[in-house]
């Protein structure tokens, strides 16, 4: 119980903390030399030389591996009984009230919410996924209605997700705070920039992370098209420095779809760029292609003179997207790995380009493709995937 | 090529069962329930369910439920559909769902459908294709599917763009596929689509991955081969070799399977190593349904019998 106190003590001395990590107990002499070395005056109150289970500084807080077990173990319990005696003193309040239809919070039942509160962010930082102790933040926060209290949340699952990168229970938290915020504040834009922008920061240090990319997906839905615009002009650069991340691909095409939704009369054009040799990047081009050909095909309205126009467009897109194909058809040597996967990408790239277009222009497609080779460059390249040029009807 | 360690996995899952103590377990104790999801359709996959004390097990299961029907992972945490539908899983596993207030658990499930037919967790209302198709699971195994909205829990799934050739997560892809399955509602999928899509999760040691460019996990064995299953596309990948690679998962000292070769293991890749071997009809294992995610045979007990 005396760590958790001190845990405690030092969360509600330093709400600034951004960051939490576990240390082993070996580096507490370590830092401890490094902070005597650094700093002249030992009047630093946060700071305590002797102590090798709790360390605090900057901001920092590092938490000794050897005690992890029984502090976690502690909160845990406290935050039961907090719970416990927080639910039946909310269930007598609400009875005694009954008939004037509101809850008036006594002082006792206040102090048990604040207990709830500290054991529950001691243990959430121990233990982050544990639901149980979220719910009961959310019950309490939900009672008061206050904004401080909502961007509380989000710094606690901010700090839990500085080390936590990929935790389900602190993302959907945090997406329950912005669903209780929508439509009562007005800052919700700059607070769905904010969030990101946290993304972003996190997606930096953890790659491919879905969780982290999912939330932001899950924010589109609450950005305007002017936000999405430029959300797709900043990603653009990202996904540039980050071409394997699919994540960033799959974000570009949630704006790109909620974008498109948000259509006000003009067409949205789509930039088929260079890409380089990723899969991440042929993988994407699927979807940029799906998005043209249904482009095309929902701009045309029967008329001939229409389709010719539309036919005449498809046509030069695929002479355009073989061209692509020409440097895997003179590849001898499959042993360098990049060529190989070039050749594997661009040929499954073109099996479902075929799959995707529209019948009739299906057998023109099949005669360019006979000539640049495609057959003998799948057979060459996957031959395990051969079966697919058979489902195609090739 | 190595072979299953039966005894050695049968003996790690009892040992998890029963340590309590440590930081792992206190820290995974809220979602006690999954494990014994996992832990014994894995038994019972491997022939050891009546290793385990049934009556414990179900008093413990009972303990869990809440006021609103539904369950929770563990005794004294809140409820919630995932634990829901595990706690039911089990009770059929030991062919006891007549202990359960059917009603009960309906209701908590019918309460958490949303006006656009998809399925929130709990009261705090997060969504998410997992728990359409954990409702549509758990209502299927009681008989009373029809108690939801099934057309718009349906059409919501279809939404969703999860099938569209794999813009989504493999775990996505297979609760929107098992739960259009479980509604009969597969002829929605453009199946050789899908299975393509599928089928490029395999990498060249065998195993599976989850999204391109990632690394394989044996968790995806599950997620994409029942998927392709049921779409009726798993002749599109090379099973042998993916049995070659769940069994280099395997601690053939210790018992357990990990998520790849070498790595610690764990009870939750245990259960999916067993279940896909099962799926890749290795011998000496139950078979078991891909949708449902239960042994055949309690499948069948749950549909043809009474």
């Amino acid at each position: 119980m005396d760590l958790l106190n001190q845990l405690e003590t030092i969360l509600e001395s330093d709400p600034l903390i951004d960051e939490v990590g576990l240390i082993h107990p070996s580096q507490f002499i370590t830092l401890s030399k490094e902070c005597s070395e650094s700093s002249n005056s030992s009047a630093d109150g946060a700071f305590r030389p002797a102590n090798t289970k709790f360390w605090n500084r900057d901001h920092k807080l590092g938490i000794s591996t050897e005690i992890l077990l029984p502090v976690c173990k502690a909160a845990k319990s406290a935050f039961m009984d907090a719970m416990e005696q927080y639910k039946t003193h909310s269930d007598l309040s609400v009875n005694k009230h009954e008939d004037k239809n509101m809850v008036y919070p006594s002082s006792s039942c206040q102090s048990f919410e604040s207990e709830v509160m500290k054991h529950s962010r001691a243990l959430l930082l121990l233990s982050c996924d544990l639901g149980t102790a979220w719910n009961a933040r959310k019950l309490v926060v939900s009672k008061k209605q206050q904004l401080p209290m909502f961007t509380d949340e989000l710094h606690l699952s901010a700090l839990v997700l500085s080390y936590s990168h990929k935790s389900e229970q602190a993302w959907s938290h945090r997406r329950w705070v912005i669903k209780m915020i929508a439509g009562k504040y007005s800052n919700l834009q700059q607070i769905i920039a904010k969030e990101s922008e946290l993304v972003e920061k996190i997606a930096e240090r953890s790659k491919m992370n879905y969780r982290a990319w999912n939330h932001r997906c899950w924010l589109v839905s609450y950005m305007t098209r002017e936000q999405m615009l430029y959300e797709l002009k900043k990603s653009r650069d990202w996904a540039g420095l980050h071409v394997a991340d699919n994540s960033c691909f799959h974000y570009r095409r949630r704006l790109m779809l909620g974008i498109s939704e948000n259509k006000q009369g003009d067409d949205p054009s789509y930039d088929v760029e260079n890409y380089q040799v990723v899969k991440a990047l042929w993988l994407h081009r699927r979807f940029l292609s799906l998005c043209l050909i249904r482009h095309w095909m929902t701009t045309t309205d029967g008329i001939s003179c229409h389709s010719t126009s539309m036919a005449n467009e498809i046509n030069i897109f695929l002479d355009k997207e073989l061209c692509l194909l020409d440097p895997c058809s003179t590849i001898q040597d499959m042993e360098f790995e990049d060529f190989e996967a070039q050749a594997i990408y661009s040929t499954m790239y073109f099996l479902w380009l075929i799959k995707q277009i529209p019948e009739f222009r299906k057998i023109e497609l099949q005669e360019k493709l006979k000539a640049g080779n495609l057959k003998n460059i799948l057979h060459k390249t996957c031959p395990e995937r051969s079966f697919l040029w058979d489902v195609l009807e090739l | 090529m190595a072979e299953l360690a039966v005894d050695k996995h049968v003996k790690y899952i009892l040992a998890v069962e029963k340590n309590k103590d440590s930081f792992e377990s206190v820290v995974m104790d809220h979602l006690r329930m999954n494990g014994a999801y996992w832990g014994l359709t894995a038994l019972d996959l491997l022939g050891k369910l009546d290793s385990v004390n049934v009556d414990e097990v179900i008093s413990w299961i009972l303990k869990c439920q809440h006021e609103s029907g539904g369950f929770s992972g563990n005794i004294g945490h809140d409820p919630h559909i995932l634990y829901t539908l595990s706690a039911v899983q089990v009770l059929a596993l030991f062919n006891k769902l007549d202990v359960l207030d059917i009603d009960k658990v309906a209701t908590y499930i019918t309460g958490l459908q949303n006006e656009d037919g998809s399925f929130s967790g709990d009261m705090w209302g997060e969504v998410d294709t997992r728990f359409s198709y954990i409702a549509i699971c758990c209502l299927s195994i009681l008989c009373c599917l029809g108690k939801i909205n099934v057309e718009k829990a349906v059409s919501y799934i279809l939404s969703c763009k999860n099938l569209d050739g794999g813009f989504g997560c493999t775990p996505g892809v297979f609760c929107c596929v098992g739960a259009l399955a479980l509604t009969g509602s597969l002829h929605y999928v453009d199946k050789d689509l899908l299975g393509w899509w599928l089928c490029e999760r395999q990498v060249k040691s065998g195993g599976l991955n989850g999204r391109p460019e990632k690394l394989p996990d044996v968790c995806y064995s599950w997620w994409v081969l029942s998927s392709l299953i049921m779409i009726d596309r798993v002749h599109w990948i090379d099973k042998e070799k993916l049995v070659k690679f769940i069994l280099d998962c395997q601690d053939v000292e210790n018992g357990g399977i990990s998520d790849r070769p070498d790595d610690a293991v764990d009870v939750y890749h245990t259960y999916f190593g067993v279940a896909g071997l099962s799926l890749l009809n290795y011998p000496g294992l139950k078979a078991i349904d891909p949708a449902y995610a239960l042994p055949v045979d309690v499948v069948n007990r749950i549909f043809f019998s009474g």
